[in-house]
């Protein structure tokens, strides 16, 4: 840090007026143990005394003004210091460092591009010129830059910059090449761990990001972020009781975040407490009333407990919020069966089938509309688009399907003679014991009951969203006074 | 004709009818007519009948209970320092918003009128919500129910209210009266000085009236102790209105009395002592709802919120049509998670018979939050109907805002939050929610503008402040977001996103 060497350099620069110089000891002993009102009365008596020349007391100075978030100040400080020792980089990066913190980035770049020609071999500037780079979008430019400051020295902070770098261009796989070096050289940073297991969790790959999670927690069991991604990891998997320990910790040192609320409701949903998973997500959706994801999982919710008017009236809010997500509009249109607005189901099974590409559940609740709706010829062609997504995940993952969809596609290929071959036969006996959300369905034998769309999409748990800017909170809402 | 009733007779009947109107001009003429038959034996006279009568009907006509009369002045509010303790324990003072043992729901949850006080469901003459620190605080934030004054502004307008009700005068000129003339004649004086109190305001008067009738009366009634506290209360000296609500009390167990001398030690900023007062009187008076719903009031001004359920619902157990205690029950489930609780609440009240745009405007949101589709909206047009000035009609766009954000449709939501400016400029809360929803767009600068104008219209309200902080930091201007999240913090110490914010921006405070 910029404190380490900066006594010594002070002296030896200007050893010709010791007089000015010579309380800096003091001076920076008080700065260092944070005893900044001792040490700002030591500097107006140095300065005093001075006259405004001592280049240590105006640089320490400004140092416990940018401390108290008076960036300006500071600024002009630093302006000071290196008109009084203009070969100073030091002075030329802080000035610049200033502007960076009051927004200025172009005028920042400007400043510590001077600073680089007094001093190439100095990370920082690298480092800050990227950072700079990034909030003026010339990605290119601060990912050349953050590398040169990794390859002069290496710091946690510049692997993670890179790394956001990469994620804000979209390039999933490199930034997490970025923060796997970065763990490795600093093995015990929870929120480099945490990031890198977020980043998994996002590629699907389970096993790692509980890894590294894990390790966030071991070194930061208060981690509210890695709390909430493995909480959420072991929702997928069906330990909801793990889950809610989990949350409980975080729940009273956080107790008013959606995204946490959002999980809490789906693990009583996923223990069947309906009521209380209403309650719960409904508390988060009135904390975030534009997340989508806690609508999706109320109407979810909702069409569970046969409730269709509420769940149609929170789908379609979802919708509004997030337009371009098939799911939604297959349960929207759920719904719409429930509520006898066929025709606006059908509509919204084709805007489905359209936005989606790999969920066969979509084709099969389709499928079963159109069949009770006495359109064989239809449900046949959905069927078999459904047919061809599941031979296509069959191919590129090992997801395993949803029991409960099974059954209702296998009494629709009887319905509709043409499930002798069923793919996913093998694939469905092992994943037995996994219970996803899904309708208690009614276990039936005749093909009317099909209609009650069987399997529904899976509820949503939302870890922490990393990437994503952070959610505005809207005014709460205000309740009128009643007045006599 | 049949029988003429006798005008005398027939004005009494009127005033036992509360035809003020009508028996005060029956006693006008009563008055006017000649009275020289009058016998000279008797005390009191047909004449005297006659203006005793017309000054109670006077009287009534602007009479508003002393008890609910509890307006503080910026002048009270700033000036004045009748509390004992300047810095008191946490719990026993009503000057320290924000020292909240009962557990209510937080300001994330229900909203803040001042810095940690929650808004209540019922509005008083008396709610305070919170002190202005410096004169001129509060010269620029408006805190009680009405618009404030800057020295019993009210008290005046009512005593000018009489004025403009009898062109041809005041009827009695209160300079040319002998007041300890009329001080030897109870049953005159304690009419007259019922008129002097409410109908002229002339304080000063009514308590040398009153101090001349309680000599007269040798201190034995105690309703001249009483009246001789209220004129000390009005006139600011409490310790002596004390003494004397004391000394009424110990002749005559009165309701009344207890009500009053809490109110005194309200104003000394006694909480404690006021609630043992009550807790006294209950044990007087078993079940008294007034002074259960006392308790309940200290305790909301304390900000334990869950006590003060306790005492309301205490209150309805006695008496299930008390307004106050329904609308704060009800207002304190719907920020609990309970809207469908709150919505029964205050669906008693549409029972009852109340029928005005804040209860249907509550209604509408308790219909929304409680999932009951079908009567939300019909419940805020009905609302927007009933609506009496331009305040009431933005409250309920506002309100429909939420809705429309509930359902998705955020132009709609901005339309509403718009109308809500165009009918209330100053409403910080729409300020904030249009400029999240001009963030949503992505016009930045439009949300900056319009988060800077919440954030000066309403400094307690943390939201205004936690955006403008999240949205600076987002451009990169540290400074500012740094400002702005201090001030967040001011506003709800407990605001887990702020205290993060905080924390990441010392850190690029302290850094390199």
């Amino acid at each position: 840090c910029f404190w380490k060497n900066q006594f010594p350099r002070a002296v030896e620069q200007s050893p010709e007026l010791p007089a000015l110089e010579r309380k800096n000891w003091l001076i920076y002993l008080l700065y260092v143990r944070r005893d900044y009102e001792e040490c700002k009365a030591l500097i107006k008596e140095q300065l005093q005394e001075s006259h405004g020349l001592c280049e240590y007391a105006v640089y320490v100075q400004a140092l416990i003004f940018r401390l108290e978030g008076k960036i300006q100040e500071s600024l002009e400080l630093f302006q000071t210091c290196s008109i009084l020792n203009p070969r100073s980089t030091d002075n030329l990066k802080q000035v610049a460092r200033s502007l960076f913190l009051l927004g200025k980035h172009k005028a920042a770049i400007e400043v510590y591009n001077e600073a680089a020609k007094l001093d190439e071999k100095d990370w920082e500037i690298s480092h800050n010129l990227g950072v700079c780079y990034m909030y003026l979008k010339h990605f290119n430019k601060a990912r050349d830059q953050l590398n040169n400051a990794l390859e002069l020295s290496r710091h946690d902070l510049t692997y993670m910059m890179l790394g956001k770098i990469h994620l804000l261009e979209g390039e999933m796989d490199k930034a997490i090449e970025v923060y796997k070096k970065a763990v490795e050289f600093s093995p015990e940073n929870a929120d480099l761990l945490t990031t890198l297991g977020l980043l998994y969790l996002q590629l699907g790959d389970y096993q790692k990001a509980f890894e590294h999670l894990g390790n966030a927690l071991t070194y930061n069991p208060g981690n509210y972020k890695a709390t909430l991604a493995a909480g959420s990891m072991m929702q997928a998997h069906g330990d909801f009781d793990v889950a809610l320990s989990k949350y409980r910790v975080v729940a009273s040192t956080v107790p008013e975040s959606p995204p946490l609320w959002n999980n809490i409701g789906m693990c009583f949903f996923g223990k069947k407490k309906y009521i209380a998973a209403i309650s719960c997500l409904k508390r988060a959706n009135y904390l975030a009333p534009f997340d989508w994801k806690i609508l999706y999982n109320l109407g979810l919710v909702h069409l569970t407990m046969q409730q269709y008017a509420s769940a149609f009236h929170f789908l379609s809010a979802a919708i509004n919020f997030q337009p371009k997500m098939g799911e939604l509009y297959m349960l929207l249109a759920v719904a719409l069966t429930n509520l006898e607005d066929i025709e606006n189901a059908k509509r919204s099974y084709e805007q489905a089938v359209a936005l989606d590409k790999c969920n066969p559940l979509v084709n099969l609740n389709y499928a079963v509309l159109l069949y009770n709706q006495g359109d064989k010829k239809g449900a046949l062609s959905q069927y078999q688009e459904m047919e061809k997504k599941v031979n296509a995940l069959k191919e590129s993952s090992t997801l395993d399907f949803d029991p409960e969809m099974v059954e209702v596609a296998q009494k629709m290929g009887a319905a509709l003679q043409v499930g002798e071959s069923l793919v996913w036969t093998k694939a469905s006996k092992e994943s037995k014991s996994k219970q996803k959300a899904a309708l208690p369905g009614k276990s039936s034998s005749t093909q009317q009951s099909l209609g009650s769309n069987q399997a529904l999409g899976q509820a949503m748990s939302s870890a922490a969203g990393y990437g994503k800017t952070m959610q505005l909170p809207s005014g709460t809402s205000l309740l009128l006074l009643f007045k006599v | 004709m049949g029988l003429e009733p006798e005008p005398l007779f027939q004005a009494w009947s009127y005033f036992r009818r509360r035809k003020f109107r009508q028996c005060s001009d029956l006693c006008s003429q009563l008055l006017e007519g000649p009275h020289g038959e009058q016998e000279p034996d008797s005390e009191y006279s047909v004449f005297q009948a006659a203006w005793s009568l017309k000054t109670r009907a006077l009287t009534e006509m602007v009479y508003v209970d002393e008890i609910d009369m509890d307006q503080e002045e910026i002048a009270e509010m700033v000036l004045d320092e009748n509390a004992i303790a300047q810095v008191a324990r946490p719990g026993t003072s009503l000057k320290l918003p924000g020292t909240s043992q009962g557990g209510g729901p937080s300001p994330a949850v229900r909203p803040v009128t001042q810095s940690g006080r929650p808004i209540t469901g019922f509005v008083r003459p008396s709610t305070q919500s919170g002190r202005p620190g410096t004169m001129e605080q509060a010269i620029n934030t408006p805190l009680t129910a009405r618009p404030i004054t800057s020295a019993s502004g009210r008290y005046i307008r009512l005593g000018t209210a009489s004025m403009i009700t009898n062109p041809d005068g005041p009827f009695i000129n209160l300079s040319r009266l002998n007041l300890a003339k009329y001080a030897q004649k109870p049953k005159l004086a304690k009419a007259l000085f019922e008129y002097i109190f409410h109908h002229e305001n002339d304080i000063k008067n009514a308590l040398h009236l009153a101090a001349l009738a309680t000599e007269h009366a040798q201190f034995k009634d105690w309703w001249w102790k009483v009246q001789i506290g209220k004129c000390y209360y009005r006139l600011g000296l409490y310790r002596e209105a004390e003494k004397q609500f004391k000394s009424a009390l110990k002749q005559q167990d009165m309701v009344d009395t207890i009500l009053y001398l809490a109110k005194v030690y309200l104003r000394m900023d006694q909480p404690v002592t006021a609630l043992n007062l009550f807790k006294q009187g209950l044990d007087r008076f078993p079940g008294e709802v007034t002074l259960i719903c006392g308790i309940a009031r200290i305790h909301e001004e304390m900000n334990n919120i869950s006590s003060a359920a306790e005492y309301y619902k205490d209150v309805l157990k006695q008496d299930n049509t008390h307004v106050e205690a329904i609308a704060c029950i009800g207002s304190n489930h719907f920020y609990s998670d309970q809207p469908e609780i709150a919505l029964r609440f205050y669906r008693r009240l549409l029972q009852m018979g109340v029928y005005n745009c804040q209860l249907f405007n509550n209604l509408g949101l308790c219909c929304f939050y409680a999932q009951q589709y079908d009567m939300t909206l019909s419940s805020f047009e009905r609302a927007l109907f009933l609506a009496e000035n331009e305040e009431e009609t933005a409250d309920v766009w506002y309100n429909l805002g939420h809705v429309a954000v509930g359902i998705g449709d955020l132009n709609l939501a901005y339309q509403c939050f718009k109308l809500t400016l165009v009918n209330n400029n100053d409403y910080a809360e729409a300020y904030n929610n249009l400029a999240v929803l001009e963030m949503r767009k992505g016009h930045i600068e439009q949300a900056r503008a319009l988060l800077q104008t919440a954030s000066s219209l309403a400094p307690h309200m943390y939201e205004p402040h936690f955006n403008f902080a999240v949205l600076s930091e987002k451009v990169g201007d540290l400074q500012r977001s740094y400002t702005a999240a201090q001030k967040s913090e001011e506003a709800f110490p407990g605001h887990v996103d702020t205290q993060q914010l905080i924390k990441q921006l010392k850190q690029h405070f302290a850094m390199l």
